[in-house]
């Protein structure tokens, strides 16, 4: 309790809150976003049951099937990338700098997308998108669509902080709350995407 | 008076911001009283609107296809030809007010407003975990604004599909008319829910972790309480809106099926994440303004709030419970009838914490010495129009009575008897009791106890007959009630309904202006620190509170509740003054 007590001894508004607090915050905003993706998960569990054979087939009759061999293999890259960023956090907390495993997580964190944006791709190509395949492509797009910002949105806060720790070094073992903090983030979109993963590609 | 209220701390708050020009004072703000009263300004302007567009709503139920007076020739081709409403423009002012009204006039105003005003000041906090991220969440509120308003704008006019936007009528431009609008609606949905998520994640996080020494959780006043359970509230259902919101988005505009049967999409899953939402949404709605009341039935009857602690766990297991009943807002749409008795039973446990918290009210005024303050009248008005809301809610809760019921007027005067009756008349008390703190000048009491009588007056006199419309047999959503033969002997009724909704937006208008008077005069009326002589901790500061709010960290050293404590030489015990030793404190 009273942690952070603002009062007319410190300039009120310009004090960012203390470690314990921001991280308590973020720990509140991923139970938000929990529920975005389980409202997204449960929508497609509800259609999925009531289809009597899945994948559904294109307009034309064709099924198209996900690749799940190089999305498995794309999912062992996060989850080596939730690593890699949890030993940064280690080698910032023994007072190293962390950069070389935070640059291994941006790249980990970018090849995920950038094979997600091929497999987008391939999958338009095959004739599977938003608006073919039914409730199949639609939830296929929207849901690996909004996990795929997230991870977007994720490796560009790692960018941000793996640049302010090449420049200002502002990472030290005591105080690293960003860093604590996007690691949170980074960690929580692997976790959904393990689950997407389980349910959209492997469950057949 | 302790000490820790005797030095003024606006010196000591200046000096370290002299800097500080209109921009950041007003516009960009990090600080919580200021975005609290952005909040305020903002959805009152949401009021007016909205409060509109009911009127517009109400006339043509009363006098249907009659040029409306005055405004008539200014309504946009898509609402009204030649001065009348037509069927399709109704629809959208039906959708438009009820939209305007939840997300962007009730839940800013109780939330927004009084939550960023209250929850640092009650829990002796300078300002809100995150300022930024508060003053962020204010200023996304305004863009959604911008998008639902710019909906009216649209080619196809604003969406008609109600607040509900119930697929396939929304997911399908060939339906709807208007692709733009209801994606507007959408995207206006899904912003506003940003902002609320960054709200209400802020609350939490400042209630955990921001309380003064001495706060301990059940040491805080209900009010911050009330916030605090509506914050998860906010946090745990808002995203599922979100997330059907982006499907709706993605049926209008991007070919998708969601809620097409066409591509294997269902209907019904919409009303399954919009309820699953949809009804923590109306806890939300009423959550606040029961936090709001009970502290001031508390402090203007001078006694302890009647069972703290069950009201606390009242305001939990209603929480709690808002969670496994949205099914009951489905039973006419084709539901398992298991299913259906299930939500039945547990729509049903929620009158018990409802009782609860009545009956604690009624223990609270009861043997009070009550000063009839106009806070007090507004308070004393909900708990009664609450009852008659949440009792005609018990109606609806049983399967066989809803199928007769539901798609009635009997539903919309229950929701208006809770919304209005309750979370706005919460709203209208909260202001006159708070409103010394937040701008420094009392408003006009006289001008109050009329807003007040006027108010409840035609609040009823607008809303009652509905619950006789609905048991009658009109219908939700019809643009003409005339043209069923059924119907033209009640339309007394609609008209005695449009008269009071007019007196309505009247007496809103003299609110307003005592509003402008207190503020234009504010000089000649100035509140002392605390006007109510109430215990909380923002009434030890002055009004209204520097930057930074308390010049010195308050020690909290027991309850807010301590009125009237025997052997004491005043009727109230600020929470920063320890009880006298030979005192004996009721509890915590």
């Amino acid at each position: 309790m009273s942690t952070a007590v603002l009062n007319h001894d410190q300039p009120a508004g310009h004090a960012s809150a203390p470690p314990a607090t921001a991280k308590f915050g973020m720990i509140m905003f991923l139970a938000s976003e929990a529920m975005l993706f389980a409202g997204l998960i449960g929508g497609y569990i509800v259609l999925r049951l009531s289809m009597p054979q899945w994948p559904l087939p294109l307009e034309d009759g064709r099924v198209v099937h996900l690749p799940w061999l190089l999305t498995g293999i794309n999912t062992v890259f996060l989850v080596t990338s939730s690593f890699t960023l949890h030993f940064a956090e280690v080698q910032v907390k023994k007072g190293k700098s962390g950069l070389p495993l935070i640059f291994v997580t941006i790249l980990l964190g970018s090849l995920f997308v950038g094979i997600q944006c091929y497999e987008w791709w391939h999958l338009h190509h095959e004739g599977l998108w938003f608006n073919s395949g039914g409730v199949y492509g639609s939830s296929f797009f929207l849901m690996t669509g909004f996990h795929g910002v997230h991870v977007l949105v994720g490796v560009l806060l790692i960018l941000w902080c793996f640049l302010r720790q090449v420049f200002t070094r502002c990472f030290t073992p005591a105080h690293h709350v960003a860093l604590e903090n996007i690691s949170l983030y980074w960690h929580f979109v692997d976790v959904v995407w393990l689950f997407l993963f389980a349910i959209v590609y492997l469950w057949h | 008076m302790s000490a820790i209220t005797a030095e003024p701390p606006a010196s000591t708050g200046q000096a370290h911001h002299p800097e500080v020009g209109f921009f950041h004072k007003y516009i960009w703000t990090y600080d919580h009283k200021m975005i609290g009263i952005q909040y305020l300004w903002t959805a009152l302007f949401f009021l007016l609107v909205g409060g509109g567009l009911a009127l517009l709503v109400r006339y043509q139920l009363a006098w249907p296809n009659t040029p409306v007076p005055l405004i008539g020739q200014f309504l946009p081709a898509t609402v009204a030809s030649d001065g009348a409403i037509i069927p399709g423009g109704y629809n959208m002012l039906v959708t438009m007010h009820a939209t305007l009204m939840v997300f962007f006039v009730v839940m800013p105003l109780l939330i927004g407003t009084f939550g960023n005003f209250l929850i640092p000041l009650q829990i002796g906090a300078g300002d809100m975990a995150f300022p930024l991220l508060n003053e962020l969440s204010y200023w996304l509120y305004v863009v959604s604004g911008f998008l639902i308003l710019a909906a009216f704008f649209a080619p196809g006019g604003a969406p008609g599909t109600g607040w509900t936007a119930y697929a396939p009528l929304s997911a399908e431009a060939k339906y709807n008319g208007t692709q733009m609008g209801q994606s507007l609606w959408g995207i206006a949905i899904f912003v506003n829910g940003l902002s609320s998520i960054a709200g209400a994640t802020n609350y939490i996080t400042t209630v955990v972790n921001m309380r003064a020494p001495g706060m301990t959780m059940f040491r805080m006043p209900l009010t911050v309480w009330s916030l605090f359970i509506t914050a998860i509230l906010l946090v745990l259902a808002v995203p599922v809106l979100s997330a059907a919101a982006a499907m709706l988005f993605c049926d209008l505009n991007m070919g998708t099926s969601f809620f097409k049967p066409a591509g294997g999409g269902q209907p019904l899953l919409w009303q399954h994440l919009f309820w699953f939402f949809g009804h923590p949404e109306v806890y939300i709605l009423i959550l606040p303004a029961m936090g709001l009341v009970s502290e001031i039935i508390a402090v203007f009857a001078r006694k302890p709030i009647f069972g703290y602690k069950a009201m606390v766990y009242a305001m939990i297991a209603i929480g709690f419970l808002g969670f496994i009943v949205w099914g009951h807002h489905m039973f006419v749409s084709g539901m398992n009838l298991t299913l259906s008795a299930t939500f039945s039973v547990s729509t049903m446990f929620i009158a018990v914490p409802s009782a609860i918290k009545t009956f604690n009210w009624m223990g609270t005024v009861w043997r009070g010495s009550i000063e009839f303050t106009t806070a007090m009248c507004f308070a004393l008005a909900f708990v009664t129009m609450f009852v008659i809301g949440g009792l005609s809610g018990i109606f609806m809760a049983s399967t066989p009575v809803d199928l007769f019921v539901h798609h009635t007027y009997f539903i919309v005067a229950h929701f208006h008897y809770v919304i209005f009756g309750g979370s706005i008349l919460a709203i209208f008390g909260a202001l006159y009791f708070w409103f010394p703190k937040m701008f420094g000048c009392m408003l006009n009491e006289t001008l109050g106890k009329v807003h007040f009588f006027l108010t409840f007056i035609f609040f009823n006199l607008a809303f009652f007959p509905m619950h006789n419309l609905g048991l009658g047999g009109m219908m939700r959503r019809i643009a003409d009630p005339t043209v069923y033969e059924h119907l033209r002997q009640l339309q007394p009724l609609n008209q005695i309904s449009t008269i009071g909704a007019m007196g309505l937006g009247f007496t809103t208008f003299i609110f307003l202006g005592n509003i402008i008077i207190t503020l234009w005069n504010r000089k000649s009326h100035p509140a002392p620190d605390n006007p109510w002589h109430a215990n909380t901790l923002e009434w030890t500061v002055p009004s209204p509170p520097g930057h930074g709010n308390f010049p010195v960290t308050p020690t909290v050293y027991h309850g807010p509740y301590e009125y009237s404590v025997p052997g004491l030489d005043k009727d109230y015990l600020p929470q920063t003054e320890p009880a006298p030793a030979h005192v004996k404190l009721e509890a915590h």
